[in-house]
């Protein structure tokens, strides 16, 4: 009678759908407290990576995904998320400059390049290269800019400095008309 | 394969404890998903260009090849011919889906690493292909035999081939952030060619003529 059964129509779609009800069920309901560990952890880094870049920051407020911030009462600088196309997948950069719109330090948050090569972005060999850059200077030595780019890995270097370039001058042209 | 028999090819009582660990070391040498049964090979060639990568997807893949025979196993009789497939998919994606969820939240690094492979073991024929072949027509104590033995063989597998790659790629290993070694020479000239996917491919193919060998003179 089993066997019947089984090969009806009927069963079939109704079977199929409790399958999916609870397969939906169990996955939002681990979401629910994995969601806030995820969400915790990206507060905790984002004010770390803050505190690393300006160390004698005593506030910071966001607007409009840029984050401002503050040492008592005066503007310090400012930090955006920069993102672009890597190698191999998405890259995305935390970037801090100072009030006169030249780079304080920059750190990338995440990557999916190739181990040992495009994966060098995040040292500071090559990072350091970054401070005290002005718009202009955001390239690669070969593109007209003053950063020497991963050996073997220009598609990463270049991700790195179009990415940060890119977003630097819409955020300067959204501070600068905010006054 | 069914497990009633307890009787194997000579006719011979067999008692489940020997067919337990027969199902088990079956999936580590003489049918290893990668080197004797060519099967996942796009992720293989992905994570293991580094040993971290190697040692996350292949505890990954055991969680979700466990839980997935498990589950398959227990309904097996329940499920209707006519969708068993996307029944198994279903199913397979959910165990996927929580690994997910747990790595993003309590080992970002990994994550973040493993990427969009983490994703794809849904479509790693692996899985889907144990759950058709093996856990739909066998008990759950025997499938989760089959589930550990595969899933330990795939990631034995994976661990060989990033040790070459990494150690002749990058010339050291490191794992989980502990620098284990760096060969001298070796480190200042590594041979990115093993890092890179034509490296891959020789890395396994050389590796899959290996574990032939051993099975031609171990005259399986």
């Amino acid at each position: 009678m089993l066997e019947r059964l089984k090969s009806k129509r009927l069963y079939s779609m109704v079977f199929l759908t409790l399958v999916v009800l609870i397969s939906a069920s169990l996955l939002l309901w681990i979401n629910s407290f994995t969601s806030v560990v995820v969400e915790a952890n990206r507060e905790a880094k984002i004010k770390s990576i803050l505190e690393s870049i300006f160390p004698d920051l005593t506030g910071y407020e966001e607007s409009r995904d840029i984050i401002i911030v503050y040492e008592d009462d005066n503007i310090i600088g400012y930090t955006f998320i920069a993102t672009g196309n890597g190698y191999s997948g998405k890259v995305s950069i935390f970037v801090g400059i100072n009030p006169d719109y030249s780079i304080k330090d920059m750190e990338v948050l995440s990557h999916t390049e190739t181990p040992g090569l495009g994966s060098k972005i995040t040292e500071d060999a090559f990072t350091g290269q970054f401070e005290g850059l002005l718009i202009d200077d955001i390239a690669l030595l070969r593109d007209g800019g003053k950063i020497d780019a991963i050996t073997g890995a220009t598609i990463s270097s270049r991700a790195v400095t179009s990415a940060i370039q890119e977003r630097m001058i819409e955020v300067i042209e959204i501070l600068s008309n905010e006054g | 394969m069914e497990d009633k028999g307890n009787k194997n090819k000579y006719g011979a009582r067999e008692n489940r404890g020997t067919v337990f660990l027969k199902e088990f070391t079956k999936g580590l040498v003489i049918s290893n998903p990668v080197f004797i049964l060519a099967l996942g090979l796009c992720p293989v060639l992905a994570v293991t260009s580094s040993i971290d990568n190697a040692l996350g997807m292949g505890a990954g893949v055991i969680f979700v090849l466990l839980c997935s025979n498990i589950i398959i196993s227990a309904i097996r009789r329940t499920i209707p011919s006519l969708v068993r497939i996307p029944v198994f998919i279903v199913i397979i994606a959910t165990f996927v889906t929580i690994l997910s969820l747990v790595f993003e939240a309590y080992i970002p690094l990994l994550h973040q690493s493993l990427g969009i492979y983490l994703a794809l073991i849904v479509v790693n024929c692996i899985i889907l292909g144990r759950a058709e072949v093996f856990a739909s027509k066998n008990s759950v104590l025997y499938s989760v035999a089959d589930a550990l033995g595969i899933g330990f063989g795939f990631t034995l597998a994976l661990v060989i081939i990033s040790l070459f790659r990494e150690i002749l790629g990058t010339g050291g290993l490191t794992v989980f952030g502990f620098d284990l070694f760096s060969i001298p020479v070796l480190s200042e000239h590594p041979m990115n060619f093993f890092i890179s996917p034509p490296g891959a491919f020789l890395v396994i193919g050389l590796l899959m003529a290996l574990f032939k060998w051993i099975g031609v003179i171990k005259g399986e």
